[in-house]
């Protein structure tokens, strides 16, 4: 019996992660041409790098079935001379942060001039901090991105290196809404009562209607089996916790499944 | 007799009620007017076209002219021609001041508290949900956020007080609530926080803040919401008294102190 419910957790971990891992491969190619044109330029600058973000995250943005509403490029303080404080982000179509009326693909305005209010030091965020931290991609949410996409939304970033030194970092946002309609069926699937969530033990979807998405899921246990996701500290090993519910990591997404027996 | 019509006929009132209202000119020229006289928007600033403005606020670009021709007139917009022509903040501490006094003695008692009211039932529902759903990586900016806060002038406070208000809405994970703080925050933020002229209303922001964090700490929403909503309700008393006693007889022969409490 046991067998047989970690296999079909194993496989609904699996989905889970086959529907992320593209996000996380696109992300990655970004990261590749970037890092390649950077290495060609001498003196890099806002004015020469912004099309070639643009060129590189339009295609993604363009597709509006697509889980992206946001993607781009965002500068280490002071590694382009012309814009000390840099974000070459793109918003798409389906993104509702300041949408206009014709609602198309287009820049997201933000304040780069650190003495204005509206100022951001991004540095202290979570989707900058851990990947600058543990020098590798990092899934930060679900959380309300009152930046960029004005929602609740899932932000991947990966950090661009260049001659050893992190230039930036690129990555992309996703809608929850969208990702739990494209999960929730998955979910429900398996027959089990489950619940997919992140390092930090927050609600991404549930089958039970008392999980509400963006709570924490507080279980004995829980924290402990997680713990490596939360430091990226390599593959997380499943674990049993002691109410009898497994928990098993959705490939190198940092999400994981709780997923219960009754 | 209002009293006397069912909810359903109430609700469809609502539904086909206009949208924004009359006076959107009005609405666009107090934002702006809040805006400078808070110092979101910096002396000499250059404001967004009429058109861009127009696009930005989704109202007609008439109203958006008709707007900035009032702040023109209130001397708090300066439009000049040419190529590098644009309108252009004018940020005058003094009348600035005298501007923020004309809008709490045009309100009235029940506007203020009705404001206060408004904004407690958002931040302090944040606060209790924010109790529940932190991490501790959300607790740990809460804590930096509250360490970075600069208490020594108004301007300072009452930026730590909107970022932390802010945060406090992101961590209970609703974007609803996240909105109604923007948009209160942008609306009522300058007259609520008046009272963080007094350096010992900015001591109380930060023990508002303290117990806040202490409460999500202890994952204790109830203890959350009361701090939030305290610390607005004492707010809005200050302001209250602020209202009377600009509106006394006595009003212009102020001793000197109080002049140098409301330095920005």
């Amino acid at each position: 019996m046991t067998a047989i419910v970690v296999n079909a957790a194993d496989t609904i971990a699996h989905r889970i992660a086959a529907t992320i891992d593209p996000l996380f491969a696109l992300i990655d190619t970004w990261r590749d041409t970037l890092e390649a044109h950077l290495a060609e330029v001498a003196e890099p600058n806002a004015a020469d790098l912004d099309p070639v973000i643009s060129a590189l995250v339009r295609p993604a943005l363009d597709d509006s079935s697509g889980l992206i509403t946001g993607a781009g490029f965002v500068a280490a303080p002071g590694f382009l001379p012309d814009a000390p404080w840099h974000l070459a982000w793109w918003l798409s179509g389906t993104n509702t942060f300041r949408a206009a009326a014709d609602g198309g693909v287009r820049r997201l305005e933000a304040e780069s001039d650190p003495d204005a209010e509206q100022f951001r030091d991004y540095t202290t965020l979570e989707w900058w901090r851990t990947p600058a931290r543990t020098g590798t991609r990092h899934l930060t949410g679900p959380y309300v991105d009152y930046l960029c996409t004005d929602d609740y939304t899932v932000t991947i970033t990966t950090p661009v290196t260049v001659d050893g030194e992190m230039a930036g970092v690129v990555g992309t946002d996703a809608y929850v809404a969208r990702i739990e309609q494209e999960l929730l069926p998955v979910l429900r699937e398996s027959g089990h009562p489950c619940t997919l969530v992140n390092a930090s033990a927050r609600i991404v979807a549930s089958t039970d209607s008392r999980h509400a998405t963006g709570a924490l899921l507080r279980l004995d246990g829980l924290p402990a089996v997680l713990a490596p996701l939360h430091e990226h500290q390599g593959q997380a090993a499943a674990g049993v916790l002691p109410g009898g519910r497994f928990v098993v990591p959705c490939g190198d997404t940092t999400l994981a499944l709780v997923f219960g027996t009754a | 007799m209002p009293q006397a019509t069912s909810r359903s006929d109430a609700t469809r009132a609502v539904v086909f009620s206009p949208l924004e209202g009359a006076g959107r000119a009005e609405l666009v020229e107090q934002r702006l007017t809040d805006a400078i006289v808070a110092g979101v928007l910096r002396d000499g600033e250059r404001l967004p076209s009429e058109s861009e403005l127009a696009k930005r606020l989704g109202v007609a670009v008439v109203t958006a002219r008709e707007a900035l021709v009032a702040l023109r007139d209130k001397g708090l917009v300066l439009t000049r021609r040419g190529r590098d022509g644009g309108s252009f903040v004018t940020h005058d501490r003094d009348a600035s001041m005298r501007m923020i006094d004309a809008r709490v003695r045009a309100l009235s008692r029940i506007e203020l508290r009705d404001l206060s009211l408004h904004y407690a039932a958002i931040a302090g529902m944040a606060a209790e949900v924010a109790a529940d759903r932190a991490s501790d990586d959300d607790l740990a900016s809460l804590v930096e956020l509250d360490a970075r806060a600069d208490l020594a002038s108004a301007g300072g406070a009452r930026r730590a007080v909107g970022r932390f208000q802010l945060e406090i809405a992101a961590v209970s994970q609703s974007p609803r609530l996240v909105h109604e703080e923007l948009r209160l925050q942008a609306e009522s933020g300058p007259l609520l926080w008046l009272c963080l002229r007094e350096q010992a209303y900015r001591d109380r922001s930060r023990q508002a803040r303290v117990e806040v964090i202490e409460s999500i700490r202890g994952v204790d929403p109830a203890r959350a919401r009361r701090a939030t909503t305290e610390h607005i309700a004492s707010a809005t008393e200050w302001l209250i008294d602020e209202k009377a006693r600009l509106e006394s007889p006595e009003q212009g022969q102020q001793p000197a102190p109080r002049a140098e409490d409301r330095r920005g």
